[in-house]
């Protein structure tokens, strides 16, 4: 396993998770602000801020789940009933909250330090009597340098110890391995048979341990269990190595060895009879195994510790496969056995006789089995069923896209097959059956497109969610009073929308409540309720969503705005003259323009709604906006509600072809020629009582510009598009409307990246390529 | 037969750490979100050992110990619950509950694996 890669993973992963969690407390703050007793929504605060702290650690982001310790007391205290949260803290934990988020994403932490510390010194006057946290159950101390010794150990577990899960079985076996041990099992708390109770522990063991592990590693054994469990352990430093101990040692350790090759052997026989050896057989096995390798270490053994670490490998990976021993794997064990009795045997002959003193070694026996375990319950508890949700790839989710996509406009292939082979090969039967089909596929491939695109549908209250916040805060800052209302937060948009929508929605809201909301007082002057209402509102409005900012605050002054564009040279005075209010508002577009007085660094210098502007742009979205002086402003937003299968209407002009995005097309006209009027150089038409200027799409895009002269005449009758542009709406002339389709839009690339008039380029279903225009930007 | 661990918190990073890690050493892993979930997967599944966070919504550690310990199947299973030095107080609660032992966050991978292995050999 590699660490580093792991670390990575974990790193990223804690981060998606944080997301959500900060975007939570963000909420749940504001909401614990108006209801700060409600003890639900403080557990969920700290909840989330002790998960942050505890996952952000492990995860390795040591200096913020530090800071966010102190953020975790303040509500600790709180839901515990021991203090009440008041605004001045939730104002604190929301700095906090955002010094976290900080935190996270820092290259350098140490830069945020002096941020967090007066933060936590803040916190901190609300949590005067707490004791500073204890840090953890402490580091091990090593006792000095390893020194070999002799341990005594006597361990006497709760008889209730099985109920905790713990198997004392394997608490001996764990001291087995730090060193030499023998161990004796302690029966004289078992009771007569009848009076026996199989799920308690009657049992204790004498341990004499010879290690070089220190007494605090000996007592970590017992670290689960040495609150109710009798426990004692001697240590004496083993004498320092003399030939007699060395003697000893060896002694015991063909003792040892002797007698496990014999047990062992005897095991072996009993696999070979039998087969069906349970587990515990086989356990027992790796045990003496492992106690026989600790021993032969321990002595210095080499020979037998090579061959005992492979039979104990060859073992491990038998019982982690289960099923019953292969007959090479007990072939191998035999083999093991018979070479470890001829080490012993050698080792043996180059020493004396074994002492007389026998040392016992007794097995530590499960004198309770532990009850093997019956059917699985039956009866299922259905009424806790969280509804089932995946995170996947973005990447994938593309792919997906992309090729639904193509399919759709691949099936267009199957009419034109169809025809062709009608007119071109009178197949008119096989004709039939490839139009069949392929309108069996194309629904299919529709509901496939519909399907794949809801999966990228989000409901817009992910973006909605973070401006409660942030009016507060520009209130607070300008002593404003306003309330923001949210509504149809339900409507879903594509997610990559909702992604770029953010910053223009900022933008925009700010805008209101910077702008647009009067002091308190001017409100009352006015005759306005003293609380400003801002209303974020989005609905679906055909295949579009529309999203609407509106506020009731001063408005917009079409005079001064015009004042202002020609102060910076925006516009001359006569242009200025010329324009009405209408046209005046969108002056606000224009960069540069800022009818602050003072620039506030929370709304910037003015070169906010040009980029909104050109951002909405990029997602086929137009702004439109009105206003009214002393009553208020509204900007309405407009945009396709999916992104990538666009529909729109292929046209004919000059021979070459083009698609109208189906969102900007109001309407399609055939006019008489003579219903057209010209007047100072442009064509004008009245259509349904009111006057659109007509445009020639061949004469904006010829490959040279034309004089009146060259001008192309117009036909008898004019098909002419009146199309929606950000302003206004203008009437398109061309040739012919071919038909209504269904196009990929793909962008241009980069080299053409600047041309406004087209949004991109799609290939029809024939192979041809038709410019896709934007009509905001050719208009 | 790799040992089947059930890992229970709230966290979806943290569990995605403690799945990486035990799968990274050979066990199988099977997580839930809170302890009404892993009440509810440990009825479908063998579960060798669990590791369980403390503070989770709808059913938390605690319970959930409680709850396992009165089931059958999973008496005498070991429960290593997941505690952050400041809890000391739920982990005498934990230990009541009838948990075998604990891991302190943040915790070292080796941590993980060397408490999995002692209660779980």
């Amino acid at each position: 396993m590699d660490i580093g890669a792991l670390q990575q993973r974990m790193r990223e992963a804690f981060r998606v998770e944080a997301t959500d969690l900060l975007a939570e407390l963000d909420s749940s703050m504001l909401e614990l602000e108006s209801r700060p007793q409600d003890a639900d929504l403080l557990n969920r605060v700290f909840r989330a801020i002790h998960t942050l702290k505890g996952s952000g650690a492990t995860a390795g982001f040591m200096e913020m789940a530090a800071f966010t310790h102190h953020v975790e007391e303040l509500f600790d205290e709180a839901r515990l009933g021991q203090l009440t949260i008041t605004p001045e803290m939730i104002d604190l934990s929301l700095q906090a909250k955002d010094l976290i988020g900080q935190l996270m994403e820092s290259d350098n932490p140490v830069l945020l330090e002096s941020a967090c510390a007066g933060v936590v010194k803040a916190l901190a006057r609300f949590l005067p009597h707490r004791a500073k946290a204890t840090s953890g159950d402490g580091a091990e101390r090593v006792d000095g340098a390893p020194l070999r010794q002799r341990h005594r150990i006597f361990f006497r577990p709760n008889p209730e110890v099985f109920f905790s899960g713990t198997d004392p079985a394997n608490l001996v076996e764990e001291m087995g391995a730090l060193g030499e041990a023998r161990v004796t099992a302690k029966v004289d708390g078992l009771p007569p048979l009848e009076e026996l109770n199989p799920e308690r522990c009657y049992l204790a063991w004498e341990v004499e341990l010879l290690s070089l592990q220190p007494t605090s590693k000996i007592k970590e054994v017992f670290l689960f269990v040495e609150d109710e469990s009798e426990i004692r352990i001697e240590s004496q430093p083993a004498a320092t190595v003399d030939e007699r101990e060395l003697a000893d040692g060896l002694a015991a350790f063909l003792n040892i060895a002797g007698q496990s090759v014999e047990a062992l052997g005897g095991f072996l026989t009993q696999l070979r009879d039998d087969p069906d050896t349970d587990s515990a057989c086989r356990r027992n096995y790796l045990r003496i195994l492992r106690s026989f390798h600790a021993a032969a270490c321990h002595q210095g053994q080499q020979a037998h510790g090579v061959v005992l670490e492979e039979q104990i490998q060859l073992l491990e990976d038998a019982l982690a496969r289960g099923g019953p021993l292969s007959d090479k794997a007990k072939g191998r064990l035999l083999e093991g056995v018979q070479k470890l009795g001829l080490l012993v045997e050698s080792l043996r002959e180059g020493r004396s006789p074994a002492p007389a003193s026998q040392t016992l070694v007794a097995e530590p026996s499960n004198v309770a089995r532990l009850p093997s375990t019956p059917a699985v319950d039956g009866t299922k508890k259905d009424a806790l069923r969280p509804p089932a949700t995946i995170r996947v790839d973005q990447e994938k989710l593309d792919r997906l896209m992309r090729a639904a996509g193509e399919l759709l406009v691949a099936r267009n292939a199957f009419p034109i097959l169809a025809k062709k082979l009608v007119l071109e090969h009178s197949l008119s039967g096989m004709g039939k059956e490839v139009k069949d089909a392929g309108d069996h596929i194309s629904h299919i491939a529709e509901d496939l497109q519909a399907a794949v695109l809801s999966i990228r549908m989000m409901p817009i209250r992910t973006v909605f969610q973070r401006f409660p916040r942030m009016v507060r805060d520009i209130c607070r800052a300008q002593e404003k009073e306003a309330e923001l209302l949210l509504e149809g937060e339900d409507t879903e948009l594509d997610k990559t929308v909702i992604e770029q929508m953010a910053d223009p929605l900022v933008h925009l809201v700010r805008n209101a409540v910077d702008h647009g909301i009067e002091l308190p007082a001017v409100r009352v002057q006015a005759g306005k309720p003293r609380t400003g209402k801002v209303t974020l509102r989005a609905y679906n409005k055909e295949n579009n969503v529309v999203i609407e900012i509106c506020d009731d605050g001063r408005g917009m002054d079409p005079v001064r705005l015009k004042q202002k564009a020609v102060e910076k040279g925006l516009i001359t005075p006569a242009a200025a003259k010329a324009m009405d209010d209408r046209a005046a508002l969108d002056l606000i577009f224009l960069p540069g323009l800022s009818t602050a007085e003072k620039v506030t660094d929370i709304s910037g210098r003015g070169v906010g709604m040009d980029v909104v502007r050109s951002n909405l742009r990029q997602l086929h979205g137009t702004t439109t906006l009105e206003s009214q002086m002393g009553k208020g402003s509204r900007i309405t937003i407009t945009l396709p509600a999916s992104l990538m299968v666009s529909k729109g209407i292929l046209v004919e002009s000059e021979g070459e072809e083009y698609v109208f995005p189906i969102e900007s097309v109001i309407e399609m006209v055939h006019l008489p020629r003579q219903r057209l009027h010209r007047h100072e150089g442009t064509h004008y038409a009245s259509i349904r009582d009111r006057v659109y200027p007509v445009l020639r799409l061949g004469d904006h895009f010829a490959s040279e510009p034309r004089s009146q002269a060259q001008a192309i005449s117009w036909p008898e009758e004019v098909a002419i598009a009146i199309v929606q542009t950000d302003r206004d709406r203008v009437g398109v002339a061309l040739d012919r409307f071919v038909s209504y389709v269904e196009v990929i839009v793909k962008p241009l690339g980069r080299d053409f990246a600047n041309i406004s008039a087209f949004q991109g380029a799609t290939i029809m279903g024939d192979g041809r390529v038709a410019l896709v225009i934007n009509p905001s930007g050719f208009v | 037969m790799p040992k089947q661990i059930m890992v229970v918190d709230d966290s979806s990073s943290m569990r995605q750490m403690v799945h990486f890690t035990l799968a990274g050493a050979g066990y199988d892993v099977v997580e839930a979100k809170d302890g009404a979930e892993a009440l509810l997967k440990s009825t479908s599944q063998k579960v060798d050992l669990v590791i369980t966070d403390l503070n989770m919504p709808v059913m938390d550690g605690i319970e959930l110990t409680r709850q396992l310990r009165a089931a059958p199947a999973y008496r005498f299973i070991p429960i290593v619950m997941l505690t952050t030095e400041s809890q000391q107080q739920k982990k005498l609660e934990g230990k009541a509950a009838g948990a075998t032992g604990w891991i302190v966050k943040p915790f070292q991978i080796e941590q993980l694996l060397a408490v999995v292995k002692k209660v779980c050999p």
